[in-house]
């Protein structure tokens, strides 16, 4: 098993990392139509439920708490500007569930805008906003989310699940990229991003423990560090994680001296925007997966015989 | 003549048995007996050498269908055994697979061998291997798969049927078909491989894309005869 102090170092560096380039969490008012305007809102959404998991696991120190609780204040007052940047999203799209999926994690955390949950309300009335087009696991992370605000999903989780490439445990060898973050997507939405390790079925706990160490070693040679991260983020929701020491030492060497997480190979160059907009998700991703591998360390730490 | 020709000459050689193995065991068909089981064996200058790179597997065909080896065959397959023994300090794959000619020829083509003790070589080195060192070593030695065969590499893969099939995964998603192949041999012998890994798809999936390479063309085949219970 990895020393806990090289995982938890990954994500202290990491929220530095997010605290200091927090203006690249920024909307963009006045973006072609095309393109749209809730585009830019996923980064923020990500933001929010990883310091949700970050407070929740209380295994973060007191410096990296306190910027998690800064960073979630700038994303809601300045950059949602107190949430009504999010209503301004939803009367542009109606009934996409963008805003709602970014919304529900700073509910959570205490934060709380009533026109987006009337909207929300009235959304999950809708056959149109239940049966959207999405990719199946969207679709089991919005039954999930809306069990989470309150409601019961339209599409219940079990059938949500069964869409999922994952829930038929495929011929680990067919796993690419794509298939890579379809796997990882649907563990987050199974366990509620961690909190509940026995949301997933014993079945897919069980292929997971067999081929997990398989991807992460090529997803490690490969320097693919976004979905190596969140592939060490799976290995700890398992019931028996192994906090691979060569992959965590690998990933922990990545990441560049003020705490940024390459997306794939090397840091990009180029303008400040450009590079948060690739940077920012494997940083994310490696504050994610260090808080819930400290958390898992220190848990078998506890159970091992002194 | 430089080296990587040497090499190359080599390698191709070694291609040309591998072929006549494969065409041999895909020809034993329903009436293995019957089939053609004889490998034409060339009589070009590395021929020799390219007998102790492809090892036991030369005479795989007679193995598993019991049929006779023919006299020139065996004499030039006798003199690859003779000629490269493995010095003191070899790697334990080439201990093994000289092991495992010496093993074959004692088998179809009973003689004396030089200095051969028959003694079963040590296998420890498998034990505590990771299972990416594990796979590899094993698929270098695919010519050791073999049904109801008991000695110590059988036996180390046969405690670690997950990490045999890991490797297996991790070959074909690095493209390394022959490895793929020698894994996929190994895996049709062993109880307790997940069935989720999906062996049989897996290895029509590395003939499909590897199977140009007659080394895998001919672990694919001695895969499907195992599997299909050849005689021994």
């Amino acid at each position: 098993m990895t020393d806990p102090r090289l995982v938890h170092t990954v994500g202290v560096r990491a929220m530095e990392w997010l605290w200091d380039h927090r203006d690249g969490f920024r909307l963009e008012p006045d973006v072609d139509p095309e393109v749209g305007f809730l585009e830019r809102f996923k980064p923020i959404g990500e933001l929010a439920s990883i310091c949700r998991v970050l407070f929740r696991e209380g295994v973060a120190g007191s410096r990296q708490a306190e910027l998690a609780r800064r960073l979630l204040d700038h994303a809601w007052r300045e950059t949602l500007d107190g949430g009504r940047m999010l209503v301004r999203g939803q009367r542009t799209e109606p009934v996409s569930p963008i805003p709602f999926e970014v919304y529900l994690p700073f509910k959570e955390l205490g934060y709380s805008q009533p026109e987006v949950e009337r909207a929300a309300l009235l959304n999950h009335r809708l056959d149109s906003w239940n049966f959207l087009e999405v990719r199946p696991t969207r679709l089991l992370g919005l039954s999930a989310f809306q069990r989470r605000f309150g409601l019961t999903p339209r599409t219940p989780e079990a059938e949500a699940l069964n869409a999922t490439w994952l829930a038929h445990t495929p011929e680990p060898w067919t796993a690419d990229g794509h298939i890579g973050y379809d796997i990882t997507h649907a563990v987050f939405h199974l366990t509620d991003w961690g909190e509940h390790p026995d949301g997933l079925p014993e079945h897919i706990a069980d292929y997971l423990a067999t081929w997990l160490p398989v991807w992460i070693d090529d997803w490690l040679d490969l320097r693919r560090w976004d979905l190596l991260g969140e592939l060490l983020v799976v290995d700890a929701c398992l019931p028996r994680p192994t906090l691979d020491q060569r992959a965590w030492e690998g990933f922990a060497a990545a990441q560049q001296p003020d705490g940024a997480m390459p997306a794939v190979g090397a840091i990009p160059e180029g303008e400040p925007d450009a590079v948060f907009d690739i940077v920012y998700h494997p940083t994310l991703v490696a504050a994610f997966a260090s808080v819930l591998g400290t958390s898992r360390a220190l848990t078998e730490l506890a159970h091992s015989p002194a | 003549m430089d080296q990587s020709s040497t090499s190359a000459l080599l390698q191709g050689a070694v291609r040309d048995l591998a072929t006549g193995v494969a065409s041999a065991l895909a020809s034993g068909g329903h009436d293995p007996v019957g089939g053609d089981t004889t490998v034409t064996v060339g009589t070009g200058s590395h021929t020799l050498a390219a007998v102790r790179v492809l090892g036991a597997d030369l005479l795989l065909p007679h193995v598993l269908f019991g049929t006779p080896v023919d006299p020139d065959t065996a004499a030039l397959f006798r003199k690859a055994v003779d000629a490269y023994p493995p010095r003191a300090d070899a790697a334990p794959t080439v201990v093994w697979s000289h092991w495992a000619m010496a093993r074959t020829l004692r088998r179809l083509d009973p003689g004396p061998l030089a200095g051969e003790s028959g003694a079963e070589p040590d296998a420890g080195w498998l034990h505590d291997a990771p299972w990416q060192v594990l796979t590899h070593q094993l698929a270098v030695l695919a010519p050791l798969a073999l049904p109801d065969e008991d000695h110590a590499v059988a036996r180390a893969a046969r405690r670690r049927p997950v990490d045999v099939a890991r490797g297996f995964v991790r070959a074909v998603r690095r493209r390394d078909w022959v490895q793929a192949a020698g894994a996929g041999r190994w895996l049709t012998l062993l109880d307790g491989v997940p069935d989720t890994l999906g062996l049989e798809a897996g290895l029509v999936f590395t003939e499909l894309m590897g199977g140009g390479d007659p080394r895998v063309a001919l672990q694919v085949g001695a895969a499907r005869r195992v599997r299909a219970g050849a005689l021994v």
